[in-house]
């Protein structure tokens, strides 16, 4: 049975009939995508009756249309002041509209051990390596995951050699510029470090306020035994950029994700992050805040599955929803049999500052194994009329003490981003974001 | 952790405690359901007109919806065509003298004496054997007083009235796949009415018991409580073992208005199935109740330790402002049981407080949920909440889980959510077998002393009983 055509399934389909999809004409690919595009049809976009989708209803969206790309993308002028310096020796990588820039980029000063390839480069030079990627399906696709892979056009292919450690952090650009139609781009993403290997990755989303554009992002994280990723999001996109992103990460022995998060901009952002801790020892720790104000609406999915012995996950989030804003967490940690000595903590604390905000926070714990501790929490609150008072009984005029209180409420999620300077620049993000009724 | 073998042993012989079917002469309907069955059912029971359409109106509801599948349950599709949906005991009593006796019997073994229980416990207990009412204790007493306390079907009789004005108001017809089937089948279940100033005498009981094969039981129990009423109700639940599920489908509804209080317990301990998941009680039950008038408080508290499956979420709406509710919980599953159990508070009226403390317990091969909701709507001024919730495992192939929901539409609200999952600490256990304590009886105290936060808003003898039905359904679980 077909799902309504919606608007935004329509145009989905043309999309799929443009003939310059890279790869096209490889066998095992372009079954794939007609596979994917068909379960996509048939399925529509994720309804909230799926539990992972809620409280993010895409109604307003299917009845939207959208360009298969911007043909103008690999010409437009991009300002200065969207590329930031995170780190002086930062290896830059730089999508304009879904569309990869060489002229702004410098992927090839990597060091020897490191390579990255744009993904559609790669399935012209050499595919196969892609196919066990590309070419599967996945009983946990949803609707944007199929569309991905039917329509995926761009990403980055990174692979970073056992013992290596690339010392200089990655920085992913992702630019969104106004076009003359609304555009949809959908890129399609793999890391993967070697045994020993290290890096860090600062992904950063930005665009033009008004430009409205979807990004369907996929991607793909492998860390082998005792590798180390860093990886710090940013994320100022546009106020009427929608970005639905989603990565599924796999550990090994001994191996450690750090992720940051700084979610700031966009009309609509959702992340999903799968984290499988497959490996003994693995570790993964995540740290995020979101500022929403305006009619935003922010949607984090952390989803930590310990499998190996003794693995660790800890993750602290928190929230701050103004205006007509609405954040949307959803922490789950499940232990799986086997996981003995493992322990998991979720923590998620939120400010609800306006009568018209929203705030829907879930925890969750699914434990099939003994050894093992987890714990949650989570609560929505206000700032503490009490501290609010002693501020301004010692001369911090209101508005002041408020902002203050804020940022201390959100900081200690940036605690751990390196180097400083990234720091001290999502710090200053931070603090201009502060909702407009303190401004 | 080593075990002795004997005491393995005596653990796999205990049976389940309340497992005797009692011999006596029932009146069933055929199994299946259509409109017929349900003309049939609402004719037995001599009720007005009014009432047949509600539940025909139900009926059609439940014809266009599909059974939820969003819990945490493992269960197949369950034939209701093979469920006879109406069984009594064909001598209809008239009052407590000319119950059968081996009715009586059966409560005794129960530890449910009737006689005894109303006169020395003060407590009046409605006994419901399968579908109808068979007993109602103290009623006089209560009725010097203005409190009703009958069988549904009784109220739907001579209170027609009082009946109709609520029923149906806190759990629409509609609400849920298993409200809808409860609605349209009901068989029977008390109706309680306090009016206005009354502080209710006793503590009233229902002891349910599903006897005869094949069956469902449907019970429907509603409670009003009037301004400035106070009650409390106890209800306990026990089936005899079959090798084939059975279907339980409850509504209870409780109404309290302004300064009202009602206070809701329940000892549930349907026959869970055998070590190897075979057979048990389905138990599928919506339980709401709204803090309608101002300074209102629900309390609910549960044991909840048999049932092959449990889904049921007691929840509180507060409507009314500085209205409060509270929701106690400890459940246990053991051997193949599932549970998927928790509450829902939703806040409506200003000044409004909830508190949710969730105690889960899960050993064996089961799987225990916790899944509740805390909502603040958008005029919900100063709502406040606090959950805690602790699950602890007791062996490798169990599962714990916890799936809270907070919706916050309010900048005033304060909602909190914690909780914990983990086994007994080794250091606890060592504590106590250093102690010369078994490990059985170590692990027993330690479960009890889990539990105590919530075994303390239980009535006394209630609160007995749900310490013994542990350290029961323990047994057996540690090794």
């Amino acid at each position: 049975m077909n799902a309504a055509l919606t608007p935004f399934v329509e145009s989905m389909q043309d999309a799929a009939l443009a003939p310059r999809l890279p790869g096209s004409g490889l066998a095992w690919l372009d079954s794939a995508r007609a596979t994917a595009l068909q379960a996509f049809v048939q399925r529509g976009l994720p309804e909230v009756r799926n539990e992972l989708w809620k409280y993010t209803t895409l109604r307003a969206l299917s009845q939207r249309r959208f360009a298969a790309h911007d043909a103008e993308a690999a010409m437009r002028m991009v300002p200065p002041s969207m590329l930031p310096a995170v780190a002086g020796d930062a290896v830059r990588v730089v999508f304009v509209n879904g569309v990869f820039r060489p002229d702004l980029s410098t992927s090839d000063r990597l060091p020897e051990g490191a390579r990255l390839q744009p993904l559609s480069q790669a399935l012209r030079e050499q595919p196969e390596p892609l196919r066990f990627l590309l070419g599967a399906q996945d009983s946990e696709d949803d609707g944007f995951t199929l569309l991905n892979r039917a329509l995926a056009t761009e990403g980055v292919i990174l692979r970073v050699e056992a013992g290596t450690k690339v010392a200089a952090p990655l920085h992913i650009v992702h630019v969104g510029l106004a076009g003359e139609r609304e555009a949809a781009w959908h890129l399609r993403s793999l890391i993967e470090l070697g045994e020993d290997a290290s890096l860090d990755i600062v992904e950063h989303h930005v665009g033009e306020s008004g430009a409205g554009h979807l990004a369907n992002l996929v991607r793909d994280i492998n860390l082998r035994d005792e590798a180390r990723l860093g990886w710090t999001v940013v994320q100022t996109a546009g106020t009427e950029a929608i970005l639905l992103r989603r990565c599924d990460c796999r550990l090994g022995d001994a191996a450690t994700l750090d992720f940051h998060a700084l979610e700031l901009g966009g009309k609509l952002a959702r992340h999903e992050v799968r984290v499988d801790l497959a490996g003994a020892r693995a570790r993964f720790s995540s740290r995020g805040a979101f500022v929403l104000h305006g009619r935003q609406h922010a949607d984090t999915e952390i989803l930590v599955t310990h499998r190996g012995r003794d693995t660790v996950s800890d993750s602290l989030w928190r929230g701050v929803a103004d205006g007509r804003g609405r954040g949307v967490v959803h922490g789950r940690i499940m232990m799986q049999p086997g996981a003995d000595g493992a322990e998991g903590g979720f923590y998620n604390k939120n400010l609800l500052l306006s009568p018209d905000a929203e705030i829907d926070t879930r925890p969750a714990l699914e434990i099939y194994a003994d050894e093992v501790k987890a714990n949650h929490g989570a609560t929505v609150g206000q700032l503490d009329e009490n501290v609010l008072f002693y501020l301004r009984s010692r001369g911090i005029p209101l508005d002041m003490a408020r902002r203050l209180l804020v940022r201390a409420f959100c900081a200690v999620t940036l605690d751990g981003i390196e180097p400083p300077a990234l720091r001290e620049h999502c710090g200053a993000l931070l603090a201009a974001q502060l909702p407009e009724s303190m401004a | 952790m080593a075990t002795q073998p004997g005491e393995v042993q005596a653990a796999l012989s205990r049976r389940y405690g309340a497992g005797f079917v009692t011999d006596i002469e029932s009146h069933s309907l055929p199994p299946g359901l259509d409109e017929d069955t349900i003309r049939a059912l609402s004719a037995i029971k001599e009720e007005p007109e009014w009432m047949t359409e509600w539940r025909l109106a139900a009926y059609r509801r439940w014809l266009k919806m599909t059974p939820p599948n969003w819990a945490h349950l493992k269960l197949g599709p369950i034939d209701f065509q093979a469920i006879s949906y109406y069984s009594a005991p064909k001598n209809k009593p008239k009052s407590l003298d000319e119950v059968d006796p081996k009715l009586l019997e059966t409560y005794d073994k129960l530890g449910v004496p009737l006689h005894e229980r109303a006169k020395l416990a003060g407590v009046a207990v409605d006994a419901v054997f399968d579908s109808v009412s068979v007993a109602n204790t103290a009623r006089e007493q209560l009725a010097k007083v203005g409190v009703i306390f009958c069988s549904m079907s009784e109220a739907i009789r001579e209170h027609g009235e009082l009946v109709r004005q609520y029923l149906g108001t806190v759990v629409p017809q509609g609400d849920n796949f298993f409200a809808a089937l409860n609605s349209a089948v009901f068989s029977d279940g008390s109706f309680v009415f306090i009016p206005k100033g009354v502080r209710c005498p006793m503590e009233l009981s229902t002891y349910f018991r599903i006897n005869a094969g094949h069956t469902g039981q449907f019970e429907r129990t509603l409670i009003i409580a009037e301004e400035s009423s106070v009650v409390s109700y106890l209800e306990g639940c026990t089936a005899p073992m079959r090798d084939e599920n059975q279907l339980h489908a409850a509504v209870v509804e409780l109404v309290a208005l302004e300064k009202a209080n009602i206070k809701y317990s329940t000892v549930q301990n349907w026959y869970p199935g055998d070590e190897n998941g075979k057979g048990g009680i389905y138990n599928f039950v919506t339980k709401r109740g709204e803090c309608r008038g101002d300074d209102s408080r629900i309390t609910w508290t549960q044991v909840e330790t048999g049932s092959a499956i449990t889904w049921k979420y007691p929840s509180c709406v507060l409507r009314g402002d500085r209205s409060v509710g509270e929701f106690h919980s400890v459940a246990l599953t053991n051997h193949f049981q599932q549970a998927d159990t928790g509450t829902k508070m939703i806040h409506i009226g200003r000044d409004t407080k909830s508190k949710i403390v969730s105690k889960g317990i899960s050993a064996g091969r089961s799987q225990n949920s916790y899944r509740g909701l805390v909502k603040v709507e958008k005029g919900a001024l100063n709502a406040r909440n606090h959950t805690r919730c602790d699950s602890i495992l007791i062996g490798k192939k169990c599962g714990s889980h916890t799936f809270p929901y907070m919706e916050v539409k309010n900048p005033t609200a304060i909602v909190e959510h914690e909780a914990t999952t983990s086994k007994i600490s080794d250091d606890q256990l060592f504590y106590c077998r250093s102690r010369g304590i078994g490990e059985e009886d170590a692990v027993s105290m330690i479960v009890d002393g889990f539990c105590k936060q919530v075994f303390r808003e239980l009535p006394m003898e209630f609160a007995v009983e749900a310490k013994k039905l542990l350290e029961v359904s323990l047994e057996g679980a540690i090794g």
